[in-house]
């Protein structure tokens, strides 16, 4: 520490130069990314799918099933006319729907990483009247097939006609027009998540060209997450200096004397800026969690600063000696600010353990910024208090103002004394009440809702789930279970289908038993090679067909209808053409209809039953699945005679072996679509599929739910290890396990009171609620610290509590005052921020400061008037 | 232009083109002349015709689907461009076996077309607002396999090379459509369409056809083997034509509902 004091110049160069270093570690990628290709440059990140890991099995099967299934992320525009009597069925408002659709469909650029690749607009798959078909009766036993809007009507008559023929269709009705018929959704499906804000953007540019009576909403999970990363960028650059601004006020209000606050705001500075270097510069990502690293470590970097010049504030006066006041300082602080660093950096650092990528990383480089924050707090804190002159202090610290707040302080703790029992009753009180509380908790969570509800993504979320089915999209696939059987297995019953298949035509066909026979030998042989049974199939197939080609003309339709024979037998896996499985599809669609929550689902039963009816005449009592497979082959077979044949590859692969239900859900909360996971669990439960079939959910919607689940439980061991490491910690600072466990009262009651009044209010525990439990051990311990120490020291210079409590409720309380106030206060600016998670946070963590601060003074001293006699036993000699 | 490629030696048109112009010197025949031959070289070889096609569709991932079909052509008239029809007959998948397709193609007014599902038993007639939705599923449209006419573009030469006439066609009617041009490749001794290139209205390719392989059958050069891509879709159909006879002397009530549900097993092996 001499060392310190006598060359504060040093410490100052060091610390400007390592800051220097990791700014330019992380700024230089960033701004020339081709001179520094060693290094990583800036990388912004919103996608929530990032919660998981990438290699978590959901995630793995989400995105799976999205090539499988050739499934994009969609940016969702609902075009709504409430001044209209058909809504935007009209000519006006359909003509600007379809010019819209042209325009989206013109949203496509080269791919900067692979100019040969397009990015944006996925054209061939887009949901507008324009690129849709229709089916519908073309008078006496024809059914007609054409898009449904081929071009935009000449007539409001046109116009409505449209809307009718579009009602008829299941899959367009409450998924393409709403099912009030007033309004129109285009889906756009984006190659991916990145394009969402240029796409939507593009699209707002060209809406605000339009006049009339339309309205326009965007939305999707992709927009949402796209739009959350600009937004946080504002906060970033709003909130975060706004905090500082405001701390450097309170600062200035307590201290007076700028050139004693200036070091505290660039020892915040400098760990910021340390920090989020080396995040960038160790190729993590801004996130919507790591976004938030600034605005952690700036009030917290002040916290240490803060004590050592509130007491250098006191003591300066006593020696009017810069150096030998600091070292008095530093000696009595040193102990208590490791510890309180040590405990804060644990809180963070324990969010490691958590499944969550992007929770770690938080947890880990606020650790690290902390920790950064004490070293230079106790070197360049004193070396920059040498650099003040000694004018400056002339009057610093001068105790005019102090006696008020001593008065006030004094009298609270006169009452801690004399009120000990009513305080500890009254917390116990509390306390049974925020159990009651913590019961009541909600754990949900929704990106939608990450907005504010003015936000125009709220707005257009709450218009569209009123018109539609619904707009957050989950996927529920179903797949046949496949038997683990070899070619060779499987052999026998391959042979005895074929041979009775050739018993039946025999009398057609003479030479189908010669040809059996050598088909026989041969798929003896391929059996034995043959890899699976797909391969078997298709090596017999190709040795049929060779045999077709070259065979003698007698022998020819005894070939053809071998190998009929062959598909027929390979077709009995395509388990998703059986009625019976198509209906048990509808039923289980019926099923979810009942929880509420699911507006509409479409799956391959619907476009079979429509295309069934349109089939036969169009009659509602035809809207069913066929009676065969075959009958079903040829309803899609037809179905695929259309304009987008590649539609149907949507729901179910090209085998008939997994199928997805596409379920529109009119809320994206977690809790509503667990309650869907439920629903069907129930049903697979009491309704045996006709198959055996595997099922398994996909789609952002379900992925958000699987990470809100994980981090539920994972901030909940995070909380418990790290409260475990606290107190170990405690009982090493205070060589006692009673006053290890007292350290740990106030914060324990404080985080019980905050769940308790989030249950209670009914909060939803979201991300960052859950992310405030670490927060708030690691910050609230630090007062109990503070204040334990000195009460410790106090009791031993003046021998009873009753004499320490005055000196306690002197300097060390107004320090921990002073410090909840600045602290707290310097979280309020993110209620500037215009996205709720931030919002969320500023309100809490200002709330746990005051109630940790409060529980602090006001619970501690009452323990110890009760608890006396233990606490002091061995201390007293 | 494209899927069935029953050459037409034509002996009166290919008499009369003789007349009109030197067919060989290539340069001067105007592009309308060559847009007819390839018309003609591509649909209406001889009387009529049959293949048995195998199409294999061959989505973005790789997985394949495959069809196999007889398909049947007469020409009503004899001139080349004249009305036509044609009648598919599905071997497999085993599920769609029997099934039928039947199209009158007529050039003054809207073709007929006619499908037939045996698991259904029910024949239907078929409307469609346009003749470019896809031939059961795969890369090809309708009007790849039924001929688009001569009257509906807008033809201009837009070079000669060695082997080819290079022709750009632009709708008359583009909204009836979805490309805003096409270009194809016309070998100039086969008049069969080698390449043909769709542009879109951002003048961009998103579909391209290509012939693989040529043979010659009773004379006429004939495609055999013939590839469609979707770039939008990244898919690709392979359609194989084996069996090609012109010439065989189909009867005509074969084009009728009637023989949907009785198909002419003769014709079909």
């Amino acid at each position: 520490m001499n060392r310190i004091v006598n060359h504060p110049k040093i410490v100052t160069f060091l610390m400007i130069f390592t800051t220097l270093v990791f700014a330019l570690v992380a700024a230089l990628p960033s701004f020339w990314p081709e001179s520094f290709p060693m290094l990583h440059p800036l990388h912004v990140d919103t996608d929530p799918e990032n919660m998981l890991p990438e290699d978590e099995s959901s995630r793995v099967f989400h995105n799976q099933m999205k090539e499988t299934l050739s499934l994009n992320d969609l940016v969702v525009l609902g075009i709504v006319n409430e001044k209209h009597p058909e809504g935007v069925f009209n000519r006006e408002s359909l003509k600007k729907i379809y010019e819209l659709t042209e325009y989206a469909k013109t949203l496509q650029w080269p791919d900067p990483e692979k100019p040969e690749e397009k990015i944006g607009v996925v054209e061939v798959d887009l949901l507008a009247p324009s690129t849709v078909d229709s089916m519908s009766q073309g008078g006496l036993g024809t059914v007609k097939f054409e898009w449904l809007m081929p071009s935009p009507p000449e007539s409001d008559t046109e116009a409505l006609a449209i809307r009718k023929k579009a009602k008829r269709i299941p899959f367009l009705n409450g998924t393409l027009i709403s099912e009030d018929g007033k309004a129109i959704a285009l889906y756009i499906p984006l190659t991916s998540k990145e394009v969402s804000h240029e796409v939507a953007t593009a699209l707002q540019e060209k809406i605000a060209t339009y006049t009339g009576d339309e309205q326009y909403f965007i939305t999707g999970l992709p927009v949402a997450e796209d739009t959350f990363g600009v937004e946080m960028f504002k906060q970033m650059a709003i909130s975060a200096p706004i905090a500082m601004l405001i701390i450097f006020i309170l600062l200035y209000l307590f201290f007076k004397k700028l050139a004693l606050i200036i070091s505290p705001m660039i020892v915040a500075m400098v760990s910021v800026v340390s920090t989020m270097g080396l995040l960038i510069a160790s190729g993590n990502t801004i996130h919507i969690m790591s976004s938030m690293i600034p605005i952690f470590i700036m009030p917290i970097a002040v916290l240490d600063a803060i004590h050592i010049l509130s007491e250098f504030f006191d003591r300066y006066q006593e020696t009017k000696d810069r150096k030998k006041t600091i070292l008095q300082v530093m000696k009595t602080l040193s102990g208590p600010m490791l510890y309180t660093s040590l405990t804060t950096a644990a809180g963070f650092g324990s969010l490691a353990f958590t499944p969550i990528p992007p929770v770690q990383t938080f947890g880990l480089f606020i650790a690290f910024g902390v920790m950064i924050a004490w070293f230079w707090t106790i070197t360049f804190i004193p070396a920059s208090i040498m650099f003040i002159n000694k004018k400056t202090l002339e009057n610093f610290g001068l105790k005019q103002s102090r006696h008020q707040k001593k008065d006030l302080l004094a009298g609270l703790g006169r009452t801690t004394y004399n009120h000990a029992k009513s305080i500890l009753a009254g917390t116990l009180i509390l306390t049974l009440v925020a159990i009651y509380g913590i019961s009541q908790i909600r754990i949900n969570d929704n990106p939608i809702k990450w907005f504010e509800a003015s936000h125009p993504i709220r707005v257009a979320d709450k218009v569209l789930n009123e018109h539609f089915g619904g707009t957050y999209m989950a996927y529920l696939s179903l797949e046949a279970e496949t038997l683990d059987e070899s070619a060779n297995q499987y052999l026998p019953a391959f042979l005895k289908q074929l041979s009775a298949d050739a018993d039946e035509v025999q009398d057609f066909i003479p030479s189908i038993k010669d040809v059996f026979t050598s088909l026989e030998n041969e798929a003896q042989n391929l059996a034995q090679s043959a890899q699976s049974k797909e391969d078997f199939f298709d090596r017999i197939e190709n040795f049929v067909e060779t045999a077709l080609d070259a065979g003698s003309e007698e022998k020819l339709e005894a070939w053809d209808e071998i190998l009929l024979s062959i598909d027929k037998v390979r077709q009995q896996g395509a388990i998703f053409k059986q009625p019976e499985v198509l209906n048990y599809i509808a039923e289980l669609q019926d099923h979810l209809l009942t929880t509420g929550i699911v507006g509409k689902s479409n799956s391959l039963s619907d476009i079979v039953k429509t295309v069934h009816r349109e089939l036969k005449l169009g009659e509602e009592q035809a809207f069913r699945i066929p009676d065969t497979s075959n009958a079903v082959a040829q309803t899609l077979i037809t179905y695929q005679n259309s304009h987008r044949p590649q539609d149907l590859w949507h729901f179910v692969t090209p085998d008939y072996r997994m199928t997805s239900l596409w379920i529109q859900l009119k809320s994206g909360d977690n809790l509503d679509m667990e309650k869907v996971l439920v629903a069907v669990d129930q049903f697979f439960e009491e309704n045996p599929p006709p198959q055996a079939l595997q099922y398994r959910w996909f789609g952002l919607t379900y992925i958000n739910s699987v990470w809100q689940e994980k981090m539920v439980t994972g901030m909940l061991y995070a909380f418990v290890g790290s409260f475990v490491i606290v107190l170990v910690m405690m009982v090493i600072l205070f060589r006692s396990l009673l006053w290890g466990l007292l350290a740990m009262v106030p914060l324990t009651v404080t985080i019980g009171l905050i769940y308790g009044v989030i249950g209670l209010i009914g909060k939803d525990y979201d991300m960052p609620v859950a992310v405030l439990s670490s927060l708030s051990l690691g910050l609230s311990v630090d007062y109990a610290i503070h204040f334990l120490a000195r009460s410790r020291s106090l009791q031993k210079e003046h021998g009873s509590w009753a004499k320490a409590q005055s000196a306690v409720f002197g300097d060390p309380t107004r320090a921990i005052v002073r410090n909840a106030i600045v602290v707290g206060v310097g979280f309020l600016p993110l209620l500037a921020a215009p996205l709720v998670p931030y919002q969320t946070v500023g309100v809490f963590i200002a709330a746990i400061l005051f109630t940790a601060g409060v529980a602090t003074i006001l619970i501690l001293p009452a323990l110890i008037r009760i608890m006396e006699p233990w606490l002091f036993k061995k201390g007293q000699k | 232009m494209k899927i069935m490629k029953f050459y037409s030696s034509m002996i009166v048109g290919l008499a009369f083109f003789a007349f009109a112009t030197t067919t060989w010197a290539g340069e001067t025949l105007s592009v309308d002349m060559i847009v007819k031959k390839t018309i003609g070289a591509s649909y209406y070889s001889g009387k009529d015709g049959r293949a048995q096609v195998s199409m294999t569709m061959k989505d973005s991932q790789g997985r394949k689907r495959k069809r196999r079909f007889t398909i049947l052509r007469r020409n009503v008239t004899e001139q080349t461009g004249g009305d036509q029809q044609f009648y598919v007959y599905f071997h497999r998948p085993a599920d769609v076996n029997k099934t039928v397709f039947m199209v009158w193609k007529k050039v003054e007014q809207q073709d007929e077309r006619w499908l037939y599902l045996p698991a259904l038993d029910l024949v239907k007639r078929i409307a469609a607002g346009d003749e470019r939705t896809s031939f059961v599923g795969s890369d090809f449209f309708y009007e790849d396999v039924s001929g688009r006419g001569f009257d509906e573009d807008k033809h201009t030469l837009l070079e000669t090379t060695d082997n080819y006439y290079v022709v750009e066609n632009r709708p008359k009617n583009p909204k009836a459509v979805e490309f805003s041009t096409y270009t194809a490749w016309i070998h100039k001794k086969t008049f069969l369409p080698v390449k043909i290139i769709y542009y879109n209205n951002r003048n961009e390719e998103y579909r391209v056809y290509e012939v693989l392989k040529v043979g010659t059958v009773q004379g006429y050069p004939t495609i055999t083997q013939a590839r469609m891509k979707d770039l939008r879709t990244k898919s690709e159909t392979l359609i194989s034509y084996s069996k090609v006879q012109y010439d065989i002397g189909l009867p005509q009530e074969i084009f009728t509902e009637r023989y949907l549900r009785n198909p002419p097993r003769k014709y079909l092996r």
